[in-house]
């Protein structure tokens, strides 16, 4: 997989060939306290960038997480439906949200160290 | 952002890493290490909130005849050594705060809500009550959890419940908002670090505000500018059970018609059977009632989500759709108490 970049929204996405995988970051998750609900979109829903794609609902807050370019939706992660706290232990591994076939390449995420002076 | 104010543990908070929200003109710790697991300290075992952002006034205990008259519980006939929970009313028997009085014999402590301090001085001060605010030069501490009075038993001596207790040191009560039992401690700055060594030496877990708020959501309990507000009555609030004052009180009129009439609009207790939040200012209808949701949130112990709703009516069917940001989710008005 390609190296992982940051939105200003705090998704991140990893881009591999024509397919990105998006999540949020570990700040966001830090930022949102424990997650308890996610609602995921279903496959083969089509989003423009910036467009909302995924709705975390933590005990503090309900936040949403959208769509780094546009994209088709391939596959979605099931277990979060059943343990969204994976978005807490592991945002960026196990916690990915969905996969989706680039319809327009849009790269121009912040690379983490770019992100990091962004979030302090 | 203005200078927010702080408790005299904001230290201890910064170096347990907390996150910290503003709340009333206060800065608080929001959690240390989750709310979730602060919840289950605080229902399985024990843990410490710093509540010291809660207004507390010391009232002469001569001035109980006037008290008496502005809330709408009997604090003339509650014994000595006792606490109390109720509700200062306005003129149309709305609420003004929700408090806690901790009845001794020399004096009466007030303990009010953070974002009604002003309001309830204000309000003392119009009625000719003299007090002495001590908000400013004490520390208020809650420690509870099923295993939180075997603890403290190593400090002081323990009060029955709902009854309070002071010594050279600490003027506490076996009360709290969480529905576990505990304590809670007010204590002036000269002892506080004392009281925390205590708390850190045995273990028990600091939790926040976040937790705070699931854990009285859990046991039902209302939140003020939420549940309560100056436009709701005890009786549409659902706590009938604090009107034991007999005698005329601000607004007694409309309450005691309430009472017998039964109130317009009434607070409902739901669930939800799976984990989509129907948060604050969610519209909800039952049938032909239509209602807000007030509080809501994620129950730990239950994994589902719970909280309340004010119906503009008494609703005629127990099943309710939330509208939750446009999408339809249906849940259920319960009876009984989220938790047994």
């Amino acid at each position: 997989m390609s190296e992982i970049k940051y939105l200003e929204t705090h998704e991140w996405y990893s881009l591999t060939e024509n397919k990105i995988t998006i999540g949020i970051s570990d700040y966001a998750q830090g930022e949102l306290g424990d997650i308890v609900f996610v609602t995921l979109p279903e496959v083969g829903q089509e989003f423009s960038k910036g467009e909302s794609m995924v709705e975390v609902e933590a005990t503090k807050t309900v936040a949403e997480a959208y769509a780094p370019m546009d994209c088709v939706i391939v596959e979605i992660n099931d277990r979060l439906e059943s343990e969204p706290e994976v978005i807490n232990t592991d945002p960026c591994g196990d916690g990915w949200m969905v996969k989706a076939e680039v319809v327009n390449l849009d790269d121009s995420g912040m690379l983490y160290q770019e992100y990091e002076t962004f979030i302090s | 952002m203005p200078d927010s104010l702080v408790s005299p543990l904001h230290n201890y908070h910064t170096s347990q890493n907390a996150k910290f929200i503003d709340f009333a003109g206060w800065s608080m710790p929001f959690s240390y290490e989750g709310t979730i697991k602060e919840h289950n300290y605080v229902r399985e075992d024990k843990g410490f909130f710093d509540v010291s952002h809660m207004g507390r006034l010391e009232i002469q205990y001569n001035d109980i005849a006037i008290l008496q008259t502005l809330i709408c519980s009997d604090i003339e006939n509650l014994q000595v050594g006792k606490a109390l929970y109720t509700i200062f009313t306005n003129n149309n028997g709305c609420a003004i705060d929700d408090v806690i009085f901790w009845k001794f014999q020399d004096k009466i402590l007030l303990i009010c809500n953070a974002a009604n301090t002003l309001k309830i001085k204000e309000h003392l001060i119009t009625y000719s009550i003299s007090f002495n605010d001590v908000t400013n030069s004490t520390a208020l501490i809650a420690i509870q959890g099923p295993n939180a009075i075997q603890i403290m038993k190593g400090l002081v001596d323990i009060p029955d419940s709902f009854s309070c207790l002071q010594n050279d040191q600490y003027t506490y009560a076996r009360t709290g908002y969480t529905g576990e039992d505990g304590l809670e401690i007010m204590v002036s700055l000269d002892y506080v670090d004392e009281l925390l060594d205590y708390l850190k030496s045995n273990n028990i877990s600091p939790c926040g505000l976040g937790s705070r708020d699931t854990l009285r959501l859990e046991a039902s309990l209302p939140l003020y500018g939420f549940e309560l507000s100056d436009e709701i009555t005890p009786v549409e609030a659902g706590l009938k059970w604090t009107i034991t004052n007999k005698q005329p009180y601000l607004g007694s009129e409309v309450i005691t018609e309430q009472l017998k009439n039964g109130p317009n609009k009434i607070l409902k207790k739901f669930e939800i059977d799976t984990r989509a939040i129907a948060r604050t200012g969610t519209k909800v209808s039952a049938g032909e009632s239509g209602g807000v949701v007030t509080s809501g949130n994620f129950s730990p112990r239950l994994q589902k989500s719970i909280g309340f709703v004010m119906f503009e009516n008494q609703p005629s069917t127990d099943l309710i759709v939330f509208d939750i940001r446009g999408k339809l989710v249906e849940g259920k008005i319960l009876k009984k108490r989220f938790l047994n």
